[in-house]
């Protein structure tokens, strides 16, 4: 089992790549369980998938109707099945989604429960995929604990690359368990790659893919088609074999 | 004994789950109908091991298929009580999930099963396995189960009919828990979530009275530390009642020590103005004593408004929070108000004079009836004046602790000093309750230790430089 956590600045592709990497590695029979983390996101979406409710959900659920449980109801009984309730299982992969950040009041009791009930969800499966916003909020409150590998997607910019460098800083400020850390270059023309080549190797940040720009990602885009449904020859797919290498998934 | 199942049977098997693809069956679950029920009966009622199954077993089941499934135990044993009803129900879960290829998960009328593929390829084709295993998990765990049997229904007209009488039961159940009160147990539940960042926060659950974040109640504390004792919530041992009605027991002061380092060493817990409950700074709501009125106002989280002291939540949530005793304010939990010793030391119900309207309407029910229209909300009273006028009217009980003379007092005061209503904190009943603010204290064996409270220190520049 390894977790996998997507991270970039908005706008940079970083769903986009979560999505074609859960859909090849979907493909080699690994079981994914594929996380929603940025409530700016749209993972349901770049996969094709319709999700109704979320993990927070569940959680203000329990926060509204805690006082009109049977006073020894098991909470973590309860989240737990509610959460399994609205996994959406596809073939190969599972989805949950996040949802909103929390509201005021107090977490730590809900938080405390979910990490227990997260600890064992991913244990079964082969890889969890996170895509997950640049502030690693799920991460930072320990909802999800142990992370193998982060890698932050960015584009072609110089501002893309200080955000990496930002959530390199951000990473060890937070002490998570990151066992690597790696870019993955979106949008890459001819023009730029070695340039951001260069870039990325005076910052010290190890390259895990450059993922050509692909017209047809655009178009889907447009179109609000499914990433899912991209051909097999796309150059944008093929580079997603290198990546996986790379990341040893 | 385990060879006879054509499954694997262990602990390592928790939190297995079966995935949509690898699923064979789902029985019962938040698409369905289904429920789990313990009763105790009498001994002689009993075939121990029988297993009765009302409906289609696995075998007549088809692949991929959702059907209802009811699960009643019936146990007996000398030590066997209705009060250990729920205990050896929540077992369930565990049991069947130690079963591999089996996924049990929630509890009551809302259990969720699924059975992988595998296992039926294995030969999993009854359900008599899984009530079979089920039933000798219970006798050899738990020993006081003496004798036991199962039946499990997946007709769905029958499952409906006894989910109907499977309610009455629970609801009788929850009619015993919710009468469950701090003298009616030993242990109460100790949590340090909050002390990463109120580190002398003593957080102490009993069964009448929830963690200030609300979140916690007894029977959580309990769960949790059955659990995790090393975890965030742990058993506190009662001891020895101190104080009854302010409730003060030796355990509770000794944990006090130990989790506040030091800082604390008696707390009571159903009182407002000694030695109160630490607040942490997660509770919903905070109290605040008006001494103009001598009595106590609430306000929650959510109420954005000023509370007549002229304060707002998150101002006094400021002055309180922090892990500390803070006389003359106090941080509770909404479930809290429907305590029957909600703050009995201090008068109770009886001392409240103010709360926002959402917050009263809330717990509206727990009120006793006599005071109910006596408590104010931000449509009765804005301020002191309008308040101390709506008391009055009412003939709330603490208009009688006025009297005439200090009635007087009262007016006067209020003409005198306009701005005393900024800080309630120091408007004390009594100040010989202010008995934790000593700044300094001498040590015993030379040297002094210096505590310093509330206190902003700035230093521009320190200069060290030898003796000449």
């Amino acid at each position: 089992m390894k977790v996998v956590a997507i991270t970039g600045k908005g706008g940079t592709g970083k769903t986009a790549v979560a999505a074609m990497l859960i859909r090849w590695l979907v493909n080699r029979d690994a079981t994914i369980l594929a996380i929603d983390a940025d409530p700016d996101s749209n993972l349901p979406e770049a996969l094709g998938d319709v999700v109704g409710q979320t993990l927070a959900d569940q959680r203000e659920f329990l926060l509204e109707e805690r006082d009109n449980l049977p006073p020894d109801t098991d909470k973590e009984l309860l989240l737990e099945s509610r959460i399994y309730s609205i996994l959406a299982e596809q073939h190969g992969y599972d989805l949950l989604v996040m949802g909103r950040p929390e509201g005021s009041g107090c977490y730590c009791f809900t938080n405390n429960l979910l990490r227990n009930i997260m600890d064992r969800i991913i244990r079964n499966y082969d890889l969890v995929i996170i895509d997950t916003a640049a502030g690693l909020e799920h991460l930072s409150r320990g909802i999800i604990r142990d992370v193998d590998e982060l890698v932050v997607v960015t584009d072609g910019s110089r501002r893309g690359l200080g955000t990496a460098e930002r959530i390199r800083d951000l990473e060890k400020e937070l002490d998570l368990k990151v066992r690597h850390m790696f870019v993955i270059f979106n949008k890459v023309t001819p023009e730029n790659r070695e340039q951001l080549n260069k870039y990325a190797q005076e910052l010290g940040l190890e390259v895990a893919g450059m993922v050509p720009f692909d017209e047809d990602i655009a178009r889907f885009d447009l179109d609000g088609k499914a990433l899912s449904e991209l051909s097999e020859t796309s150059p944008a797919v093929i580079e997603m074999e290198n990546i996986i290498m790379k990341l040893g998934i | 004994m385990a060879d006879e199942f054509p499954f694997e049977i262990s602990p390592m098997f928790e939190g297995e789950r079966v995935r949509k693809d690898d699923m064979y069956v789902e029985l019962a679950g938040p698409k369905s109908k289904g429920f789990e029920l313990v009763n105790a009966v009498e001994t002689d009622a009993i075939e121990d091991g029988k297993f009765t199954l009302i409906g289609p077993d696995i075998s007549d089941m088809e692949e991929g298929g959702r059907y209802p499934l009811a699960m009643i135990y019936r146990i007996a044993g000398e030590l066997v009580e209705p009060d250990l009803e729920a205990i050896v129900e929540r077992r369930n879960h565990d049991f069947q999930n130690y079963i591999q290829g089996v996924m049990h998960l929630n509890q009551r009328y809302d259990v969720w099963l699924r059975i992988n593929k595998d296992s039926i390829a294995k030969g999993l084709n009854s359900l008599e396995h899984i009530a079979k295993a089920t039933m000798m998990l219970f006798t050899n765990e738990l020993p006081f189960i003496e004798k036991i049997e199962a039946t499990y229904i997946t007709d769905m007209g029958k499952v409906e009919e006894e989910l109907a009488k499977a309610m009455e039961r629970y609801a009788a159940r929850d009619e015993r828990t919710r009468n469950l009160h701090d003298e009616d147990v030993d242990t109460f539940y100790g949590c340090s979530l909050c002390q990463s960042f109120a580190p002398t926060s003593v957080c102490v659950i009993t069964p009448d009275r929830i963690a200030l974040c609300g979140a916690i109640n007894w029977f959580d504390g309990r769960a949790a530390a059955k659990v995790d004792p090393e975890g965030p919530q742990f058993p506190i041992e009662k001891g020895e009642l101190l104080d009854e009605i302010g409730g003060e027991y030796s355990g509770v002061n000794e944990t006090a020590v130990s989790l506040s380092g030091g800082e604390y060493n008696r707390i009571k817990i159903h009182s407002f103005f000694e030695f109160p409950h630490t607040s942490c700074g997660c509770f919903e709501v905070v109290g605040f004593y008006m001494p103009e009125v001598d009595g106590i106002g609430w306000v929650d989280r959510d109420y954005t408004g000023m509370a007549p002291n002229g304060l707002a939540f998150s101002t006094m949530a400021g002055q309180t929070g922090g892990g500390k005793q803070v006389i003359g304010f106090l941080g509770v939990g909404v479930n809290y108000f429907r305590s029957p010793k909600f703050i009995q030391a201090d008068g109770g119900w009886n001392r409240v004079v103010w709360m926002p309207k959402v917050l009263k309407d809330k717990v509206l029910a727990d009120i006793p009836a006599e005071i109910v229209d006596k408590v104010a909300t931000e449509e009765d009273a804005q301020d002191l004046d309008t308040l101390k006028e709506f008391l009055k009217e009412k003939d709330h009980p603490v208009v009688k602790n006025w009297g005439a003379d200090e009635d007087e007092e009262v007016d006067e005061d209020e003409e005198s000093t306009g701005t005393s209503t900024a800080m309630p904190a120091f408007g004390m009943p009594d100040p010989a309750m202010l008995q934790n603010l000593p700044p300094i204290t001498a040590g015993g064996s030379g040297g002094i230790k210096i505590t310093l409270k509330n206190a902003k220190v700035s230093i521009d520049k320190i200069i060290l430089s030898s003796k000449k």
